[in-house]
């Protein structure tokens, strides 16, 4: 990658909004629509600059009708188009779920392939002291129904390469921010902060090991990739070697890279910031478990959110949370699990 | 554009009767399973569109919608073996007959009820930032206009001066509640006056005035000067689905509906009234619509269901991974544009 030209002083929601910014640029049937995405730029200023670059035809503020304009969505990516759907926080999914777990992502197999939904939702999740209604992840429920695709990226390179992957995919792509990560420097991550100007993308379904070891595996995904990160870097002082997986994808989610390295570590633990129960986190226990069988794990362990609301205090946040402290626990108790 | 005479709208509403009565068939016999909703009593509202849409512009349609897919010119062919889930359908068996997707003539449908404006405003917004003068058609029905994604669409339509018609066939009852029950006007076209859209409320059962309405409707929409919401009363007289215990309309209303406003016999007696076409014409029109129908239907009989090695295939366009964890993945299909 020497002889890329590297873009310096970028937060992550610029990381996102330079990727939608080459790709519109490269592809006029790109557009975007949602609430304040315009002239206000994305409530976390994903989509800045992008309303004076392309015009209010093509990057359009929506009224508050999720309803209307992700079923909008579909109807432009029937036409041709490729929208990117704004749905500002995940939690407001709720809204328009209909149109999303029944039009965008089954209208392809439903039509016998002759239909394409080449849509981008794009909403943020995760945790920042909001409480229940605006802190969930939700790409559980949403890998949970078949049809589309679901990206959460932690690195800055993979903010920018993934939407680039997200628009240009012939599916329907949900790609969940993390309200946490948005306005993080790039240099602030420890890999993947060199962002390049030049057009790239990420392949949607490869797991990246970020951090090697040979104790136990660890795989995330988004926000908790980095707690998971400090976490493994103080542990190492103790001696616990961490080695430590970013999914980046849950549809399709990429069980052979967590196998392959359980096959050498023999113990998983799974961190996931969303619900515990039915979600990421049993999934990937499951599948790694279907690949290696039951006797590769000396020890297995999932550290999520347990099945409550999000409390708006933030002691309250701090204990169902999964947290640098929350993690640390976690990878001690999987590492002394015998 | 074209004017159809009434004579060739009354040979189509024919059509559109005996297709559907080749799906009550299928509900009969076994082939097809599952909810099953005919139009038979609604025909002159979709008879009435046919001609005045171009394959430029979109119909998005209901649970509901055979009627509006043979008016946009889907051939029945593919769409009777579609809704008999064979391999030669419209969506090779995947859809069914509340699923209906025929790119090639912008007609889809959605099962949901309520969720066809939404994405029938997609197509309007496509037709407007390309700068077409295509229309996208909505249907609903009026149980669907009390849901808000009605006013969203409407009012986003209006706002964005899109080129949407939303079609509201009433007839009556929303399943079982009666459209009075629920409704807090006396129609659902007043509610236009809210959004500065044009409006008009009409019998759903006289085929030349839905024709007459929703050409102007479509003009409208047409001439950029936003959406139209035209509700065309009708009557179904089949239960809401096939199989339908129907015990919320008395027989003695279910009765005098059909004696009174099917708009076939409406339809053909005008014809004959009027001297446009005497009872041998009819008849042989009638025959012909039979037949038309009874050897589609034979040869959709014979074609072959899907294979079910393919139930995976085609989630995704690119499907690189396998749905069942370790099995080899699925060829992708490669379809759509």
């Amino acid at each position: 990658m020497s002889n890329v030209t590297q873009i310096r002083g970028l937060n992550i929601s610029q990381c996102i909004g330079i990727a939608l910014e080459q790709e519109m640029s490269r592809d006029e049937r790109v557009v975007v629509l949602g609430e304040d995405v315009g002239a206000l730029g994305g409530v976390f200023g994903t989509t800045r600059r992008l309303q004076r670059l392309f015009g209010d035809r093509r990057v359009r503020d929506t009224p508050i009708s999720e309803m209307a304009f992700t079923g909008m969505g579909v109807g432009l990516a029937m036409a041709g188009w490729r929208p990117v759907v704004e749905i500002m926080f995940a939690d407001f999914i709720g809204v328009c779920l209909e149109q999303i777990y029944n039009a965008m992502a089954k209208n392809h197999y439903m039509s016998g392939g002759t239909v394409r939904i080449p849509m981008v939702l794009k909403t943020a999740g995760g945790c920042i002291g909001s409480a229940a209604q605006h802190s969930q992840c939700l790409w559980g429920t949403l890998a949970h129904l078949p049809g589309m695709k679901v990206v959460a990226p932690w690195t800055p390179y993979d903010h920018k390469g993934l939407m680039a992957a997200a628009v240009e995919s012939d599916d329907p792509v949900v790609y969940i921010e993390h309200k946490s990560l948005m306005r993080h420097k790039a240099e602030s991550f420890p890999i993947g902060f060199e962002v390049p100007e030049e057009r790239y993308t990420v392949p949607i379904g490869q797991a990246q090991v970020v951090r090697r070891g040979g104790d136990l595996t660890l795989a995330t995904i988004s926000a908790t990739v980095g707690h998971s990160m400090t976490a493994a870097e103080a542990l190492a002082g103790e001696g616990i070697d961490v080695e430590v997986i970013d999914l980046r994808s849950v549809v399709p989610l990429d069980a052979e890279t967590v196998a392959a390295s359980v096959a050498r570590t023999g113990r998983l633990l799974v961190v996931d910031e969303d619900y515990l129960s039915f979600g990421l986190s049993g999934e990937v226990v499951t599948r790694v478990m279907e690949l290696l069988g039951p006797s590769a794990l000396k020890a297995v362990k999932r550290h999520a959110v347990p099945d409550v609301p999000i409390p708006a205090a933030l002691t309250l946040e701090k204990v169902v949370v999964p947290s640098v402290a929350s993690i640390s626990g976690a990878i001690r108790a999987i590492a002394r699990a015998s | 554009m074209t004017m159809y005479s009434t004579l060739d709208r009354y040979r189509m509403m024919v059509r559109m009767r005996c297709f559907e009565q080749a799906c009550q068939q299928g509900v009969v016999s076994g082939e097809i399973h599952g909810e099953m909703h005919v139009g038979i009593g609604q025909e002159a509202i979709a008879a009435g569109m046919w001609g005045a849409l171009r394959d430029d512009d979109a119909v998005v349609s209901t649970h509901r919608p055979h009627l509006h897919g043979i008016a946009k010119g889907v051939p029945l062919r593919p769409m009777l073996a579609e809704i008999y889930e064979r391999e030669t359908g419209l969506c090779r068996g995947r859809g069914g007959h509340m699923h209906l997707f025929d790119t090639a003539h912008n007609f889809s449908t959605t099962g949901i009820v309520g969720s066809s404006l939404p994405v029938a405003t997609g197509y309007a917004y496509a037709a407007w930032l390309e700068g077409r003068d295509s229309v996208a058609v909505g249907v609903l029905g009026d149980g669907a206009a009390n849901i808000g994604a009605f006013h969203e669409c409407l009012n986003i339509a209006a706002a964005w001066k899109l080129p949407l018609v939303a079609l509201v066939e009433n007839n009556l009852y929303a399943i079982s509640v009666p459209v009075a029950h629920v409704l807090a006007t006396p129609s659902i076209a007043e509610r236009a006056a809210a959004y500065n859209a044009w409006g008009k409320k009409v019998d759903g059962t006289d085929v030349d005035i839905v024709a007459e309405a929703f050409a102007e409707a479509v003009a409208h929409a047409r001439s950029g000067k936003g959406p139209a919401l035209l509700e065309a009363t009708c009557y179904r007289f089949s239960g809401h689905y096939e199989g339908d215990y129907d015990v919320y309309r008395t027989s003695e209303e279910k009765e005098r509906m059909q004696r009174e406003h099917d708009p076939l016999t409406l339809t053909r007696r005008k014809l004959l009234e009027r001297g446009e076409a005497h009872e041998a014409d009819l008849a042989a029109i009638e025959q012909e619509a039979r037949n038309e129908i009874a050897g589609i239907l034979a040869e959709v009989r014979a074609a072959a269901l899907p294979d079910p090695s393919g139930a995976l295939d085609g989630v995704f366009v690119e499907q690189t991974w396998p749905l069942i964890p370790g099995a080899e993945p699925a060829p992708a299909t490669g379809g759509g544009r």
